[in-house]
């Protein structure tokens, strides 16, 4: 186990290129011992190959890699003892159930007895006590995908275990479930957990610090309620958050105080800028239904209201902009007009899409 | 409309078995035949249509000096230069392709896929250009007219097959697979050795196939660099020919060469299908 620090590090696939297109730029970021973190973002964003560089598959282009004091950049994958699991089931279809989860350990060569008390453990967590003696080639897509997670997790003295996206194969309760597990694991052993995914109700239920990555960048870590209430650029507002959050170009009237058309809007943040690329963002989930005006409401036009059984989504015009609202299910929603209120503590303030 | 579709489709069927099977049928009975029997007009039942006889059979296993052409030799010698030429050619094969497919490898122009046409053309030409090079060469080294230059040689001809289907089939075995193996504590000849070759077993098999029925079959090279100490197969079978066409001993010839191959096949057939040869690791 230790502190994963990844310092001043940037990856190109094409180092000869004259001018290489980087597919994660010049970064530093820690990942603390015992962690237990999602890296968010949508495909393509540099999120795999952030993992292969911990785990050494990739050597980065530039900047270093520390296991606590130890620099480990150019050490090979099998001196770096970390564990990782592919989006797809890997397993040595020629060995039983057994073996494979075994293996790991045969090949650290840790004494026999050990081996046996960690598989059968580790097979008893995940459900595959029963196919021990099975050929792992016979099994289904996600008891495979169990398999290559159990690999991960036989041994305790891993730096971390790295998963990318590794429940995208399993079905959707076995996946709850596996969620659960690897947050078990995780109080039990302390070992950091680095889980790659583009579902962010993923993310927001299994991590504690989500990292959302956008063309190679980090835009935001932090707590899932920072990512939610105080998206640091309109990528995660719009990224994270279902619906994605509302936002509408503005412009700057006073300091608390934007304009969207005619309409002005008092928020809390302090705008000292003549900027003309203003957005204001502000999530569906705090727009309120008003029964009369007041202070940043406004009257829209009802476009849509979908049930979804445990919330209403208002979708509603206002100003040729769409509004959308996620209210109370047993609200009562009028036809055709309805008055919404966007609260000021709610608003957030993007200057090029960044927050104010 | 099914029901006619399900009648073509067994006629077809049963037409095209009856193509491949006729030839040997044909074989089986002339094999029996003497030279009476076989000039004197088709007949295909024995002891009814024509005497059968072992006359065409007990010529292949008579010395010369009673006429026959004893082809025990040639016929263990043309097994051993075969398999040997084969699992020479599949190890070596095997290994090549592989870095083939998981390494980058750059000399100026040449890259991955220009090694691998390399590889595949020294099936595009043909065997007579390569034929004075090769009779100097083992002439050069004393391997004329021995089973170790034929070996050599052979394995030139058959490692281009290897390497290309194997070098087809690493593709398309997932790297992951080998990472996998990396991250669990292999380095990477034991990833190979204790993942990926176990995995790789069904590619094997079918490329050795392949090589086993282009090294067994080959007459041109075993004709022009052998004399008289060693022989192979093919060539043996052809000294049979003489004015008068031994149909009888021919047939019983080209019987007993096919034999291997056939039994090759079946024990290799069931790994042919689609489904083990890709994604085997998935």
């Amino acid at each position: 186990m230790a502190k994963i620090i990844l310092d001043n590090i940037a990856h190109t696939y094409e180092p000869n290129a004259n001018n290489p297109i980087f597919a994660l730029k010049e970064m530093s970021l820690s990942w603390a011992d015992g962690g237990r973190y999602a890296l968010l973002g949508p495909s393509g964003c540099g999120k795999t190959t952030m993992l292969n560089i911990m785990s050494g598959l990739v050597r980065p282009s530039h900047g270093k890699v520390f296991f606590d004091e130890r620099e480990v950049t150019s050490m090979i994958t099998e001196d770096r003892n970390i564990a990782q699991v592919f989006q797809f089931p890997v397993i040595y279809g020629t060995m039983t159930v057994y073996e494979n989860l075994a293996f790991p350990l045969k090949c650290r060569q840790f004494p026999e007895d050990q081996i046996e008390r960690k598989v059968r453990e580790v097979a008893e967590i995940l459900n595959l006590q029963d196919y021990l003696s099975n050929r792992a080639k016979g099994l289904t897509a996600d008891q495979k995908q169990l398999i290559s997670l159990g690999r991960g997790l036989v041994r305790e003295d891993v730096a971390a275990i790295l998963m990318d996206e590794p429940l995208t194969v399993i079905d959707p309760d076995l996946k709850f479930r596996l969620r659960r597990k690897l947050k078990e694991i995780n109080d039990k052993y302390k070992t950091t957990l680095i889980y790659v995914t583009h579902d962010q109700n993923e993310a927001m239920t299994f991590a504690d610090n989500i990292i959302v990555m956008d063309q190679g960048e980090v835009v935001q870590a932090g707590s899932p309620k920072d990512l939610f209430e105080r998206p640091q650029t309109t990528f995660v507002g719009y990224f994270i958050g279902s619906p994605a959050m509302n936002l509408y170009k503005c412009s700057a009237s006073s300091q608390n105080e934007i304009s969207i058309g005619a309409k002005a809007f008092k928020v809390k943040t302090n705008i000292n800028s003549n900027s003309d690329n203003l957005k204001l963002g502000i999530r569906s989930e705090y727009i309120t239904v008003e029964s009369e005006h007041s202070d940043n409401s406004l009257e829209a036009d009802v476009i849509e209201v979908e049930d979804f059984g445990n919330y209403k989504l208002i979708t509603a015009s206002f100003d040729s902009l769409k509004i959308k609202a996620k209210v109370k299910r047993e609200l009562d929603i009028p036809s055709e007009k309805v008055i919404l209120k966007l609260p000021a503590e709610h608003c957030c303030i993007y200057e090029n899409n960044k927050l104010i | 409309m099914p029901r006619l579709y399900t009648f073509l489709k067994y006629f077809f069927v049963v037409l095209w078995a009856c193509f491949v099977i006729a030839p040997f049928l044909w074989a089986i009975s002339t094999s029996f035949k003497d030279f009476n029997s076989v000039t004197g007009g088709a007949t295909y039942i024995p002891w009814l249509q024509f005497e059968p006889t072992l006359d065409g059979w007990s010529v292949l296993f008579k010395p010369g000096s009673q006429g026959g052409i004893n082809i025990i030799g040639p016929y263990f010698n043309s097994i051993f230069v075969t398999l040997t030429a084969s699992l020479i050619s599949i190890v070596l094969g095997t290994l090549a392709a592989y870095a083939l497919s998981r390494y980058t490898f750059k000399a100026g122009i040449v890259k991955n896929n220009d090694i691998t046409f390399f590889f595949i053309s020294q099936r595009i030409m043909p065997p007579v250009v390569l034929s004075i090079p090769f009779f100097i060469f083992l002439s050069s080294l004393g391997l004329l007219d021995s089973l170790a230059g034929l070996i050599l040689v052979y394995i030139v001809l058959l490692m281009p097959i290897a390497v290309w289907i194997m070098v087809d089939f690493f593709n398309r075995v997932p790297r992951e697979i080998d990472e996998t193996a990396l991250i669990d504590g292999c380095n990477p000849f034991q990833a190979f050795f204790k993942v990926v070759l176990p995995n790789s077993v069904p590619g094997m098999l079918v490329a050795g196939l392949f090589c086993i029925i282009f090294g067994w079959i080959d007459f041109f090279f075993a004709f022009i660099l052998t004399f008289t100490k060693v022989q192979l197969l093919p060539v043996k079978i052809v000294a049979l020919n003489s004015s008068i066409t031994p149909w009888w001993s021919l047939s019983a010839a080209a019987l007993v060469s096919v034999a291997p191959l056939i039994i090759v096949a079946f024990i290799v057939e069931r790994y042919l299908s689609k489904g083990n040869l890709s994604g085997a690791l998935k």
